[in-house]
């Protein structure tokens, strides 16, 4: 064989393969509308833009929003934004600096709105807690480090048991743990529990009612009871049961209450994604109607983008999605969502929402530029949206409320 | 404190490898890797080097002098060379605490600082039977997977490309078996795809075997080597397994003609990786690189050319850090660098016995963004769209070349001669 054969026989094949691999390119405008009705567009009121880092999550009350930053841009993600948000355009009216942190991850407010409190990354990981006396100038309370914080606190969510509050703190990296703060004296947060989960993050909790469910990404959504009537403590969780979401990367939950339904969860699946460009992952619907048994039923996919944050307008029966590169999602979840026509479901018995005309609503998917939709938050009728890219968006949902 | 430490180690294993390589010297001829008949073999090697980069980061320059590459090696042969041990010591952990500039380079935590290597580089033990133009081996230890190309530390240049973790898996514990008949050789091995989270890390026992690779070589004739590999990954960056795994293509040219004061060498290699989320593809990179040299009467002139896709992760407080494990498995984005980079040598020379290679690498960079949008622009993060890099220095070596990295047994070139220094 001649030298030329030689090396077209041992190089052709894997330059044919190179050739023929898929490329990572600009994927454009994400999202695809589903089937069924034609989703409303939710218009924009206004927009406060932040333009020295990228923004994180968002908390509102009482015409005031909080959002955080993220990582590196011109500065560093040390931020929690202050906004006076009482008019349609967002007004940037201060800023709190962290000490130390390069992302501020997640933000929450208390249930009777006093107390602020701030998740920070990476190492060393804290969670930081704020006197919301004056929302406009919120003052530090008490920065809760310790070594079980320090890989870094990636979210955090505040509950409350037996009139106690807790904040549940999501730990990554390795050993990733979930660790229950109790703040019922919040300028002295003392550690109730450290205790190791998720494969291999826990990635986010949610508390309601004696439950706690935790996203443990390839381990699915497990449940647990945390006070009556399910038994257990914030100190000392009782194992109620798990159910492996279809693909993983189980990344947040909400547990929706509708009326005196409680029947489903949602679980929002987070895969591998370059921020700024693309995503995806499915909405997962669990039927937790057997707490010890819960039971996947149905999902919604976006083609071209995957789910991050949720927030619901309970009363009407409205699941707002960040959808990353595909903006906001609205989808009406009221009724029985495991009950559907053959077409309408999926080869593994899944229940499609988008094949049920389940998307009522869209925004920030189609206003000229990109958009990289962290989190959402409700106020009336009106929906705030932190994009990484730009700042805070506030929409108008008040078509959907009913 | 911690500059004065570090000046103190430097010294001492300066110190060390001038001790080392009076005792290799003393025991064998400089250069080469002295051939099969040769019972035992060792050598030494470091690097100082100052490295000027403008800007590094944020506009700012950057301007350090550390010492690299300082390695130990020794090889055993034993029943006429049909059984060797071979291994080397890295002490960059001591010297490279906080890893060397090398702007573009990634991978273990760090990113536009080259990451030190593990103390126990390399240790295995092959055995090769031969009879006729056929040729098989096994080799048991740790060190290369048989996937992709030489190690950059046995090349023209000190400073690494962007795609070693793309081109390369070193420092594994591994089986591999390896056939070679005439002009051709085929090698698959086994191994933990675990890469190593620290200078002192070893193999996580758990993931031996749990990761493969396999290549195909052809030597055609007239110092042309043809190669072509394939490995897979399962969790490079996540020692627990629950990672992103990673599939790697790779094929090269490789080119190396004379010996002694007169020698030619030339690469030219594509490299592809992809990371896959159960199964399915989320990120690419890819990677082509040519390099050679010439070297004539003590002045050797090397060129590479290199263009490599890398992925942005999040970075830590010290901005040349990354987290591992990671806290999720996004990236903030894809930059392509293009670099081309010129290095002269002169030399050798003796230094108190030692073979001594003063040299000089200037590198001309352009990282770019290759998925827009994304949160990584790398304009606004180096402050500047194109980067300057100048290294100067000497390389301190003594004993036997420790040859090329990256084979063993079989899949090593028929009736090699023995390679000069670097085996480039």
């Amino acid at each position: 064989m001649s030298v030329n054969r030689w090396v077209a026989a041992v190089l052709v094949p894997f330059l044919a393969a190179g050739c023929g691999s898929e490329r990572v390119t600009d994927p454009g405008p994400g999202g695809g509308d589903p089937g069924g009705g034609e989703p409303i567009a939710l218009p924009v009121l206004g927009h406060g833009p932040v333009a020295e880092r990228y923004t994180a999550e968002v908390a509102v009350r009482d015409g005031w929003a909080y959002t955080t930053t993220w990582g590196r841009r011109a500065e560093v993600g040390n931020a929690v934004k202050i906004w006076d948000v009482s008019g349609d355009t967002p007004v940037l009216v201060d800023s709190l600096i962290i000490d130390g942190a390069t992302t501020t991850g997640d933000v929450q407010i208390s249930d009777d709105g006093s107390l602020l409190v701030v998740a920070t990354e990476l190492t060393p990981g804290s969670l930081v807690v704020f006197d919301r006396s004056d929302p406009a100038r919120p003052r530090q309370l008490s920065r809760f480090q310790a070594a079980s914080t320090r890989n870094g606190v990636h979210t955090v969510k505040l509950g409350r048991v037996n009139g106690r509050l807790y904040a549940f703190l999501a730990v990554n990296p390795s050993p990733a743990q979930l660790v229950v703060v109790d703040l019922t004296e919040p300028s002295a947060p003392e550690q109730v529990l450290v205790r190791p989960m998720g494969n291999p993050f826990v990635h986010d909790v949610f508390v309601r009612d004696g439950l706690l469910f935790t996203a443990l990404w390839h381990d699915g959504l497990t449940i647990w009871g945390i006070g009556p009537p399910y038994g257990g403590s914030p100190a000392d969780p009782v194992l109620l049961g798990n159910v492996k979401t279809v693909g993983g990367s189980a990344h947040n939950v909400w547990w929706f209450h509708d009326g005196a339904s409680r029947r489903y969860a949602f679980v929002g699946e987070e895969k591998p994604l370059t921020l700024g460009q693309s995503s995806a992952g499915d909405i997962h619907v669990v039927d937790i109607t057997n707490l010890t048994a819960p039971v996947e039923v149905a999902f919604f996919r976006l083609e071209s983008a995957g789910t991050h944050n949720f927030v619901m307008d309970e009363p009407s029966g409205v699941l707002y999605a960040a959808y990353y590169n595909g903006g906001v999602v609205a989808l009406d979840v009221r009724g029985n969502l495991s009950s559907c026509k053959a077409e309408e479901r999926a080869i593994d018995g899944r229940c499609d929402l988008a094949r049920m005309g389940r998307q009522i609503g869209r925004g920030l998917h189609d206003i000229g530029r990109p958009v990289y939709v962290w989190g959402v938050q409700l106020a009336g009728d009106d929906l705030y949206a932190s994009d990484m890219l730009s700042g805070l968006f506030k929409l108008d949902v008040s078509a959907l409320r009913r | 404190m911690r500059r004065c430490s570090n000046a103190i180690r430097v010294v001492a294993l300066a110190g060390a490898g001038l001790l080392a390589g009076h005792v290799a010297a003393a025991a064998q001829p400089a250069g080469g890797d002295g051939g099969p008949e040769k019972p035992r073999l060792w050598g030494a090697q470091a690097v100082v080097v100052m490295t000027h980069t403008a800007p590094a980061i944020a506009g700012e320059t950057l301007t350090e002098t550390v010492l690299t590459q300082p390695v130990l090696s020794a090889a055993l042969r034993a029943w006429g060379g049909r059984l060797e041990l071979r291994g080397m010591a890295n002490l960059e952990g001591l010297t490279l605490e906080g890893g060397e500039l090398n702007p573009g380079a990634w991978g273990e935590g760090f990113v536009d600082r080259r990451h030190p290597h593990t103390l126990l580089h390399e240790v295995v033990g092959t055995v090769q039977l031969e009879r006729g133009p056929a040729a098989a081996s096994l080799t048991v230890g740790k060190g290369f997977a048989p996937y992709g190309t030489d190690d950059p530390m046995a090349r023209p240049f000190v400073k690494f490309p962007v795609n070693h973790h793309l081109a390369q898996i070193p420092e594994r514990a591994l089986v591999i078996g390896a056939v070679r008949y005439g002009p051709a050789a085929l090698e698959a091995g086994l191994f933990n795809g675990d890469e190593p989270e620290g200078p002192y890390d070893m193999p996580a026992l758990s993931r031996l075997g749990d990761s493969w690779a396999a290549r195909a070589t052809v030597w055609p004739g007239a110092g042309v080597e043809l190669s072509a590999s394939h490995a897979w990954l399962n969790s490079p960056e996540h020692v627990g397994g629950a990672g992103l795994d990673r599939r790697l293509w790779s094929a090269a040219v490789r080119w190396a003609r004379g010996a002694g004061p007169r020698r030619l060498y030339a690469l030219a290699e594509w490299a592809r990786g992809d990371e896959l989320h159960l199964g399915e593809r989320r990120f690419g990179f890819e990677s082509v690189l040519v390099e050679g040299s010439v070297a004539v009467n003590g002045l050797t002139a090397a060129l590479r050319l290199e263009r490599t896709t890398r992925p942005e992760e999040e970075r830590l407080a010290d901005p040349f850090r990354t987290p591992r494990p990671h806290a999720d498995f996004n990236i903030l984005g894809q930059t392509r660098w293009t670099i081309a980079t010129l290095r002269l040598e002169a030399g050798p020379g003796q230094v108190a016995g030692l073979r001594a290679l003063p040299f000089v690498e200037a590198a001309y960079l352009r990282p770019t963004q290759a998925a827009r949008p994304s949160l990584f622009v790398p304009g606004e993060f180096y402050g500047a769209e194109r980067l300057w890099s100048v290294a100067a220095g000497v390389r301190l070596d003594a004993g036997s070349g420790h040859g090329r990295m990256g084979r063993y047994g079989a899949a090593l070139p028929p009736a090699a001669p023995a390679p000069g220094h670097g085996g480039h």
